[in-house]
C-alpha cells in the first residue's frame, strides 16, 4: 500500500533549493557578462520577438478600442439612430486614420533622413519598429526590431524626426535594445542653442532630463533649446534634445544644472531611426568594448558568429 | 492534497506576465512607474502554496523578466528569490486570510526586490561590469516607494479572488 504521508518540510529542504536557485542565477549572470550566452540569448529573442510585437499590436488595438468605445458612447448620446453602415465606415475611418497616423510619421522620418545627408538611417529599410519595453521600473530601455543582421551595432544612435531617443545598448541577430536618454544611466555631452553653452545632459531616477556642468556666469534662458554636441563621441553634433524647463542656478555654486523638456515622447515610441554611419567614440572597459564597427556595415558582410562584444547598457 | 488549479499553471502564467510586463503594462504607468504583475504572481503564489515552490516560480520568472529587461541576466532571479522568501513567511505562521498579510507581502516584497536589484547593480558597477548603477536615495524615493504603494494596491484590488483559492496544505 502506497505511503501517502509525506515527510513533512524542513528549512534545509527549501535551503538546499535555494542556494542551488541562487548558485544558477550567478553563473547565468557571469554567462552573460562574459558574452557566452549570447547565441542563447539571440535565438530567445528571436523566439520571443514574435510574442511580443503581437500582445504590442494586441495592447495597441485593445486601447484605441477602448478609445473607440469612449467615442462611440458620446455619438450615442448626441446621435441615437446610428445605423450599422455607420458604424462600418467609423471602423474603416479608424483604420485609416491609422495608416494616415503611420504615414505621416513616416514622411517626417523621411524629411528628418533628407534633411541630414550626411547621416545614414536604417530602419526596416529605414525604420525600426518598437516592439517591446523595458520590464523592471529600474531601467529604461526599448527593444526595436532591427539587429545585427541589418548592420545595427552597439553604440549606435537611435533618433526619431523629434531629437534624440538614445543608443543602442545590445544587439541580437534580429532586435536590438535602445537605453533611452532618459534612463539613469544615460548621458549625452549638450550645447544650449542660443547661449552656446556646454553641459551634459543625463537621466534622472524620475524620468526627468536634467542638464548639468552649465558653467557659472554667462546667463540663458528658459525655453531655450538643448542639442547634443558632439562632443566626447556618443551622439553627432546637432540633434535636438529638449527646451530648457527650469533653471537652477545657485550664486556660490560651481555649476548652473537647468531641467530639459524632452524633445521626445520617451513613453509613446513607436518608429525610431538608427544612425549606422555614426562611429561612437568613448572609452570603455577592455571586455566591453566593442570591435570597431564600419562605416556602413551591410548585412552580407556581417557573418553571423562575428559577435560584437557586448556593452551592458 | 489541495493544490488547485493554479499551482499547475503558475509557470506558463508567469511567463505570459513577463511577456505583458514588456508590452501592454507600460500603459498602465502612473507617476511614472508601472505595476509589478509578475511580482505580485509570484507573491501571491508563495502565500497560496509555501517558499518551496515560490522560490523556484520566483527564479523562472526573474530569467523571464531579464530576458526582456536591458539588466543583467540572473539579477530579477535573486531578487524575485527575497522577496518570494519574504512573502513565503507569511505561508503558514500567519492567517494570509488576514488583510494585512498580502497587502505586508506584497509592500514588503516590493521593497526587498528592489532593495535587491539595485544592489545586485551597484556591485556589477563597482566591479565594472556594468555601467548601470542607480543613486540608492534618488531611485527609492522616485520608483520604489510609487510602485510599492502601486503594487500594494493592486494587491487590494485582488485581495477577494485570493481570498476564494484553495490554500495548499502539503507543500
Amino acid at each position: 500500500m502506497r505511503n501517502t504521508e509525506r515527510r513533512p518540510r524542513t528549512f534545509s529542504d527549501i535551503g538546499i533549493r535555494v542556494v542551488l536557485l541562487v548558485l544558477a542565477a550567478v553563473l547565468l549572470m557571469a554567462l552573460q557578462l562574459s558574452g557566452n550566452l549570447r547565441p542563447v540569448q539571440s535565438l530567445i529573442t528571436q523566439l520571443t520577438a514574435p510574442a511580443q510585437l503581437s500582445a504590442t499590436g494586441v495592447t495597441t488595438g485593445v486601447s484605441d478600442l477602448f478609445g473607440s468605445l469612449l467615442r462611440i458612447r458620446t455619438l450615442e448620446q448626441d446621435l441615437a439612430a446610428l445605423d450599422t453602415r455607420n458604424a462600418q465606415l467609423e471602423g474603416e475611418n479608424e483604420s485609416l486614420r491609422e495608416v494616415e497616423k503611420e504615414n505621416e510619421e513616416l514622411r517626417s522620418l523621411l524629411n528628418f533622413a533628407q534633411t541630414r545627408p550626411r547621416l545614414e538611417l536604417r530602419g526596416a529599410q529605414i525604420v525600426a519598429r518598437v516592439i517591446g519595453e523595458e520590464s523592471t521600473n529600474f531601467i529604461e530601455t526599448i527593444l526595436i526590431d532591427l539587429g545585427q543582421v541589418h548592420g545595427i551595432r552597439t553604440g549606435m544612435p537611435v533618433v526619431t524626426d523629434q531629437g534624440l531617443v538614445g543608443r543602442i545598448s545590445d544587439v541580437t541577430e534580429n532586435t536590438s535594445k535602445v537605453l533611452l536618454l532618459n534612463d539613469p544611466g544615460s548621458s549625452s555631452s549638450a550645447l544650449l542653442a542660443d547661449s552656446r553653452l556646454n553641459g551634459i545632459v543625463r537621466g534622472s531616477t524620475s524620468g526627468a532630463l536634467i542638464m548639468d556642468f552649465i558653467p557659472q556666469g554667462p546667463t540663458f534662458q528658459e525655453g531655450e533649446a538643448v542639442l547634443s554636441s558632439g562632443l566626447g563621441g556618443k551622439f553627432p553634433k546637432g540633434l535636438a534634445i529638449g527646451t530648457v524647463e527650469t533653471i537652477d542656478s545657485q550664486p556660490n555654486a560651481v555649476f548652473q544644472t537647468a531641467t530639459v523638456k524632452p524633445a521626445v515622447d520617451f513613453g509613446a515610441l513607436e518608429l525610431v531611426l538608427v544612425i549606422t554611419n555614426f562611429e561612437p567614440n568613448e572609452s570603455l572597459p577592455d571586455f566591453l568594448a566593442a570591435p570597431p564597427a564600419q562605416a556602413t556595415p551591410a548585412a552580407e558582410e556581417t557573418p553571423a558568429d562575428e559577435t560584437p562584444a557586448e556593452e551592458t547598457p | 492534497m489541495n493544490r488547485g488549479l493554479l499551482y499547475y499553471f503558475m509557470i506558463p502564467l508567469l511567463l505570459f506576465l513577463c511577456l505583458l510586463q514588456s508590452t501592454a503594462v507600460a500603459r498602465l504607468k502612473i507617476a511614472g512607474v508601472k505595476p509589478d504583475l509578475v511580482l505580485l504572481m509570484v507573491i501571491i503564489g508563495t502565500l497560496l502554496y509555501g517558499m518551496r515552490p515560490g522560490i523556484l516560480w520566483a527564479f523562472i520568472a526573474g530569467i523571464g523578466l531579464d530576458i526582456f529587461s536591458g539588466g543583467p541576466l540572473g539579477a530579477s532571479s535573486l531578487a524575485m528569490m527575497a522577496a518570494a522568501g519574504v512573502a513565503g513567511l507569511g505561508h503558514r505562521p500567519l492567517s494570509r486570510f488576514n488583510p494585512l498579510v498580502p497587502l505586508a507581502a506584497a509592500a514588503l516584497g516590493t521593497i526587498v526586490y528592489a532593495v535587491v536589484y539595485l544592489l545586485i547593480l551597484g556591485t556589477l558597477a563597482l566591479a565594472g561590469w556594468s555601467t548601470l548603477n542607480l543613486p540608492l536615495f534618488e531611485t527609492l524615493r522616485d520608483i520604489v516607494l510609487p510602485v510599492t504603494l502601486y503594487n500594494t494596491a493592486l494587491m487590494l484590488v485582488l485581495l477577494p479572488f485570493l481570498n476564494r483559492m484553495p490554500e495548499s496544505q502539503d507543500l
